[in-house]
């Protein structure tokens, strides 16, 4: 997943938890471990900072003390929790964001930002970079923090046997380094109460590497496929015999075009990735999030099977899943129908997106007979094939032939 | 998981035109491949063996039937590996040296103590199921005039003939990385897969390929008419078929269910 365009943060050892992709920046305290991982999953498949966000709070925010979520796009997002400060450096001098207000957290979009840093825990120097990945860290730096005094402590990156890879612009800021922020308070015991006081140091010499910092970790670059050939001009990426102009004698030149023009793999070539493939066929239904740290709903089926919906539910007399990544397999949930009154793909279950965040979403997969929901308090309704409904704790799902399943809270 | 009797045949030809057969298979019950390379000298056959051989890799160490997908698309991933250091390897000498290759895979799984086909594809080779006499293609294309037919620009027939329709959007050797399409099929709804490369289903429509799995009863004969009618229909590019069948598999559709759903109809006014 590497990918040289990434931007490569500067860390020093700590207990909190850095997960590092190319669009987003996010530290979380040691104690949340289970969310990390999920939230990985998701930061290293490309995840913008909206569905970070979602995935983050998909585990519900009373228990998660503090965090930092710092999106870099077009402009640089920044959400701040708990006792945590970041600074972020623009043109325009630093911007301080600190989790310490009143609200549920601060939030700050800032342009033109250079650089940024945030100290979590004092402590050691800033000797590590990291360009996407987890991490256990105890500060963190990334662009042209030089002038933001929480990267004080960076120091030149070890040398390139480190397996990250190398940044230029790790020894750019190294001559203006100033060690302020050197608490010394080795091993706070609560990670979310971090070292809170540290002023900017006034000059920041913004670099013009910080223009090329943010978007260009966006995965999908609109370039045809190379086979990682050198971008040179050839003409055929992966035909089957290039067209290879040789001049001949009297200065023409031919076109060695060897197969028949109907010739298919001498005509196969690869395009641009596919980046907007929209993978399970429900037309017009956003996507489930593909890491959902705990389950919407419980199914209890009369047969007396009970299934979470952690994933996407698949129910049928012998259903089929279609098209999914090897990371998100859903769940095929098959049922007796002697009858045959239960189509053998008939309806799937899945976590809900967007505004249906956070609750079970049913939907009619075209199913011949159909499949009657009643909410409660509602009367019963036929569900139209491919329309998603949201399912309230209590609703009832008829698929026939006896079978029903009730949705519950997990 | 269960043991299932797999029945299974298998054929490939270079075609009238091309001088490489760059097509790969792989018969390991339960591991089938079929990968289709591109690029030629010393590239596209390289390229679609390297999968074949680590899918054959696979199967001598034996895999965790429970975790089939991640097994394959670990399996994937070493092979996209192998042939991007390979390609650099090659480019050394021959600056514009290119390889790359399709996948299609067909392995049985475990899903919750249920044996399953578990299908996963990259790039335009295809996976098809014939079952109750019907062709149904379950792989979907990574190519551009797949994604048209998608979006709806353009309808299949259109795409048969559309200028584009060699250009696929997803492949093994591409430095951008690999994700697989998978798929999970029950045993009872593919009484028999094919999995072939774009020289037959390029070659001959699907009516025809569905008139020869109907008709040919041995898979082995089976491959072996697909190929051959590829040729005959001019066998413009090597054209590979691998045929699996699931013996014993009786189909599960009771007596009455086309009664049920008339009186459905009835009941209801239209066929709900």
């Amino acid at each position: 997943m590497s990918e040289s365009t990434g931007h490569p943060r500067q860390l020093s050892t700590g207990s909190w938890y850095a997960v590092l992709g190319h669009r987003v920046t996010l530290l979380l305290p040691g104690e949340e471990r289970a969310r990390v991982a999920g939230l990985w999953e998701l930061v290293d498949g490309g995840a913008d900072f909206d569905e970070v966000l979602d995935g983050l709070l998909a585990g519900g925010i009373r228990a998660l003390g503090g965090f930092v979520l710092v999106g870099h796009g077009e402009g640089t997002r920044a959400l701040v929790r708990g006792g945590v400060t970041l600074t972020l450096a623009t043109a325009d001098g630093d911007a301080v964001v600190s989790g310490d207000g009143e609200g549920m957290w601060a939030d700050r979009t800032l342009h033109g930002v250079t650089g940024g840093a945030v100290v979590l825990e004092g402590g050691g120097p800033a000797d590590q970079v990291l360009v996407s990945g987890i991490a256990r860290v105890g500060s963190l730096s990334f662009g042209d923090s030089a002038g933001v005094d929480g990267a004080g402590a960076v120091t030149p990156p070890a040398d390139s046997h480190a397996p990250q890879e190398e940044p230029d612009r790790a020894e750019e800021s190294r001559p203006v380094a100033e060690p302020v922020a050197q608490a010394p308070e080795p091993e706070q015991a609560e990670p979310s109460e971090p070292v809170a006081p540290y002023e900017p140091v006034a000059d920041v010499v913004p670099i013009e590497a910080a223009t090329s910092e943010p978007t260009t970790g966006a995965p999908e670059t609109g370039e045809p496929l190379t086979f990682g050939a050198p971008t040179d001009e050839d003409p055929t990426p992966t035909g089957e015999q290039p067209a290879i102009a040789e001049p001949l004698a009297d200065g023409h030149a031919v076109l060695d075009v060897h197969d028949g023009r109907d010739d298919h793999d001498g005509h196969t070539t690869v395009g641009p990735p596919a980046d907007s493939f929209v993978r399970p066929g429900i037309p017009g239904q956003e996507l489930a999030p593909p890491v959902v740290s705990r389950p919407v709903a419980k199914l209890v089926l009369s047969t007396g099977e009970v299934v979470e919906v952690d994933r996407t539910i698949v129910v049928g007399r012998a259903p089929e899943a279609r098209r999914f990544a090897s990371s998100d397999q859903p769940r095929l949930v098959t049922v007796a129908s002697p009858q045959h009154e239960i189509s053998s793909t008939h309806l799937e279950i899945r976590p809900g997106a967007g505004a249906d965040h956070g609750s079970a979403v049913v939907t009619d997969l075209g199913s011949t007979n159909g499949t009657v929901l009643v909410q409660p308090g509602l009367p019963p309704e036929d569900l139209q094939a491919g329309i998603a409904v949201s399912l309230i704790p209590g609703a009832i799902l008829d698929l026939g032939d006896g079978v029903t399943i009730q949705t519950t809270n997990p | 998981m269960k043991p299932v009797d797999l029945h299974h045949g298998a054929a490939t030809d270079v075609g009238h035109v091309r001088t490489v057969n760059e097509d790969s298979f792989l018969v390991a019950p339960p591991v089938f491949v079929v990968a289709d390379g591109m690029g030629g000298h010393a590239g596209g056959d390289v390229a679609s063996r390297i999968v074949v051989e680590e899918f054959a890799r696979l199967v001598e160490r034996g895999y965790d039937p429970r975790r089939g997908a991640e097994h394959v698309s670990d399996t994937i991933a070493r092979a996209q590996a192998r042939i991007v250091e390979y390609g650099e390897g090659q480019r050394a000498e021959h600056p514009r040296w290119h390889a790359g290759t399709t996948a299609v895979v067909a392995v049985l799984v475990d899903d919750a103590g249920t044996t399953k086909w578990l299908l996963a594809n990259l790039g335009d080779s295809r996976i098809y199921r014939f079952d109750d006499g019907r062709l149904d293609q379950v792989s979907v294309d990574h190519s551009v005039v797949q994604e048209l037919v998608d979006a709806g620009s353009i309808t299949a027939e259109e795409a048969a003939v559309h200028p584009e329709r060699h250009v696929i959007t997803r492949a093994l050797g591409s430095p951008e990385g690999v994700r697989p399409d998978f798929f999970l099929l029950p045993l009872s709804a593919a009484e028999r897969l094919l999995l072939c490369s774009d020289g037959i289903s390029g070659m001959i429509p699907d009516s025809e390929i569905a008139a020869i799995l109907d008709a040919v009863h041995d898979p082995r004969d089976a491959a072996d008419a697909l190929v051959r009618a590829a040729l005959d229909a001019g066998g413009r590019d090597n054209a590979t078929a691998v045929v699996i069948d699931v013996v014993g598999l009786v189909h599960d559709d009771s007596y009455d269910s086309e009664r049920q759903l008339a009186s459905l109809e009835d009941k209801l006014g239209a066929r709900p």
